[in-house]
């Protein structure tokens, strides 16, 4: 069998979900008998030439050089999958889309004119068409490992979309919104990362972004009886998903 | 416009060069070439910056714990290090001494990690002349051995903090969730094997061969504790530096240049602002005396005395301190209780408040500035490799002059590349920095 082809791009990102593939460790020495990493600066000095059969992107558009970027790999590429919250929703650094880019430059930069950004933090999949995205802040090495082998055997992965609560049943850990009235975001957030902050007792805090179908607004009210403000709740959105919680927010208003 | 004689016959050419590859981040070279020689050369850093110390502004002290962790993959431990005792120091609070072993243990791990990743997939295959870690028979081996030793340190911190990338368990006061001791008990084999392994691994690195770059330098780093240090210490240097970590930041500079979307740091010296290393070299120079006789002697049998002066041999540094992370870790999981968390009552404080703590690559330097409502009013996060760029550039600068005859620029970009991966630079931290 010819060996795939496979590019691994960065954006604006922390690296950590680049690093979920290097954490594959032994699986990953295994999957070189069927991929060739043919980009991935972060581990490689090969430069970007020809096509790819699979792109990996992590990381969120926020400069104009990406989004001429994103144009050539898709351009290049047969299949792009993005990776973690930057990707598939802008990350933290979204945050800036509610705020003047202005101000942030002008807080951490002593001569911001040489600072070249957009205003908005925004997903790949706003700028080029994409064909899978695998959610999380960061991904899990589990689903990672499941896409890249789906995609040796040509198959359409079975990620779940369900919520984190689905997660936190099967493991019979005690629901920390019902049991200790904490704003846990488990009922609007994405399975996936196996129910970690629910099993040490502390609540969601949604590192895997709204689930299909989230009514986050119901869920507020929800959240209000118990205390929690609106200015509050929005608070607790508005982390690394805010982007995504806030425009399901918006349209199941 | 060239017009005289003399002129005419001189070249001037500027390269910019492709993105450095192997490192974490993105950043390139401007190179200078005179006449084919080379005539300067400038780092530039063009990762996108991502305004953390703006969107910190209003937000809980907690919430800097898990934000700031966003900011690196790969150090995401050493960033909640760094912001949780900043903030416990503001409210007053005093860990027990069981929760100071388990952060400890914590950091343990990501040193692991985050080294083991920069020793054999990043570094390692500069000494073979590789393009990377995996595409040579000769080099898997070494490769396979590093992973495994890699792994040992995720699983130490998936077992405390739930996951190796962003973990989920520091909070003030202490943790989320306690680790039982069988837990920790049940990886102690593997750690003990890993242990062995590496110290192995000493005498492999001081094997490697090392190009001549030596030069005066400052090194920094925590110190003065009774214990090679990670969460606590002054601040100390190789020129009998030693103060408080609130002084320290009177003493550093830090200045933007146009072609950099990082800030650079130096110390002041007088007038001047000079160029220092922070990370494990400046470490292990400045705190030997605590490395485990075990260690120092595997040192000894592979020929290593300190200090180490070329900032290639940063490897070795690393390749002690996974060892020495071993070691420990061994010992704090022998030692393991299970703690309490330290109670405290929540009330708003405003104040000001800094803390350092050891990252992998050097000192993580936290600032907060709480208001009325105990929220975030300032932050101000100065992590290692901005404090290391100024270094950088200074040792590239050096490598051109002492080489200044005609070289391929191709090779010159390798070279400098080579240089610049000794450090263990993480661009995507060094864009997060705030004006003084």
């Amino acid at each position: 069998m010819k060996k795939l082809r496979i590019g691994i791009f960065k954006l604006t990102s922390c690296d950590g979900c680049q690093l979920v593939l290097l954490n594959l460790e032994e699986t990953l020495l295994e999957l070189f008998r069927f991929y060739e990493i043919a980009y991935f600066r972060e581990g490689t000095d090969r430069t970007l030439k020809d096509t790819f059969d699979l792109s990996i992107i992590e990381g969120s558009i926020t400069t104009e050089r990406q989004k001429e970027e994103v144009f050539e790999i898709r351009e290049r590429s047969r299949k792009v999958i993005t990776v973690g919250a930057c990707a598939t929703s802008g990350g933290i650094q979204a945050l800036r889309n509610w705020s003047s880019l202005g101000f942030l430059k002008n807080i951490v930069y002593p001569s911001p004119e040489h600072i070249e950004a957009l205003s908005t933090s925004t997903p790949v999949s706003e700028h080029i068409y994409v064909d899978y995205e695998l959610w999380g802040c960061p991904i899990s090495k589990n689903n990672l490992e499941e896409v890249l082998i789906d995609f040796i055997l040509e198959k359409t992965p079975r990620i779940p979309v369900y919520s984190l609560c689905m997660e936190c049943k099967r493991k019979a850990i005690p629901c920390v919104l019902v049991s200790s009235g904490q704003p846990c975001l488990g009922p609007i957030t994405k399975a996936g990362c196996g129910s970690i902050c629910p099993s040490f007792g502390r609540p969601c805090y949604g590192c895997f972004g709204p689930k299909e179908g989230a009514n986050i607004n119901s869920f507020g009210r929800i959240l209000e009886k118990s205390g929690i403000s609106e200015k509050d709740y929005l608070r607790l959105l508005d982390q690394m998903n805010s982007y995504a919680y806030r425009k399901r927010r918006f349209t199941n208003e | 416009m060239p017009t005289g004689r003399g002129d005419s016959l001189m070249s001037r050419k500027i390269i910019n060069t492709n993105p450095i590859s192997r490192i974490e981040g993105d950043a390139s070279f401007i190179i200078e070439l005179k006449d084919k020689r080379p005539e300067d050369i400038k780092l530039r850093v063009f990762e996108a910056p991502r305004f953390f110390e703006g969107f910190l502004i209003g937000r809980t002290p907690q919430e800097a714990i898990d934000f700031t962790a966003r900011i690196c993959g790969i150090c995401p431990v050493a960033y909640q290090m760094s912001a949780v005792h900043a903030i416990e120091k503001l409210y007053g609070i005093e860990v027990s001494e069981e929760i100071k072993a388990l952060r400890r243990l914590l950091y343990c791990g990501e040193w692991i990690e985050s080294h083991c990743l920069h020793i054999y997939l990043l570094q390692g295959p500069d000494f073979y002349n590789l393009t990377d870690a995996w595409s040579s028979k000769d080099y898997i081996d070494i490769l396979k051995k590093g992973l495994s030793m890699k792994r040992v340190g995720n699983k130490l911190i998936e077992i405390i903090g739930g996951r190796s990338i962003h973990p989920v368990s520091v909070k003030i006061g202490g943790f989320y969730n306690f680790p039982e001791k069988r837990q920790l008990t049940e990886l102690l084999p593997e750690i003990e094997r890993a242990y062995e392994e590496s110290l192995k691994m000493i005498r492999w690195a001081s094997s490697l061969h090392y190009p001549e770059l030596e030069m005066e330098q400052t090194f920094l780093s925590l110190g003065d504790m009774g214990e090679y240090p990670m969460n606590y210490g002054l601040v100390i240097s190789n020129s009998g530096l030693k103060i408080e970590m609130d002084q320290f930041l009177a003493l550093i500079s830090e200045f933007q240049l146009p072609y950099s979307n990082a800030l650079f740091s130096g110390i002041r010296d007088g007038e001047a602002i000079k160029p220092y290393i922070v990370g494990p070299i400046a470490r292990l120079n400045l705190n030997y005396k605590y490395i485990p006789h075990e260690i120092k002697s595997a040192m000894k049998e592979a020929g290593i005395y300190l200090p180490l002066n070329s900032i290639y041999q940063s490897i070795i540094a690393r390749t002690i301190e996974v060892s020495f992370a071993f070691y420990e870790a061994m010992r704090l999981i022998k030692d393991y209780e299970e703690p309490e968390n330290t109670p405290y009552e929540y009330k708003p404080i405003h104040g000001k408040t800094v803390w350092i703590t050891e990252a992998p690559r050097g000192m993580l330097i936290h600032v907060y500035e709480l208001n009325e409502k105990g929220c975030i009013k300032e932050a101000r996060l100065i992590p290692p490799t901005s404090q290391n760029l100024y270094h950088m550039e200074y040792s590239l600068r050096l490598f051109f002059k002492k080489y200044s005859v005609e070289i391929p620029p191709e090779q010159i970009k390798r070279t400098c590349e080579r240089i610049v991966r000794s450090y263990d630079p993480c661009i995507s931290c060094s864009v997060h920095m705030v004006e003084i």
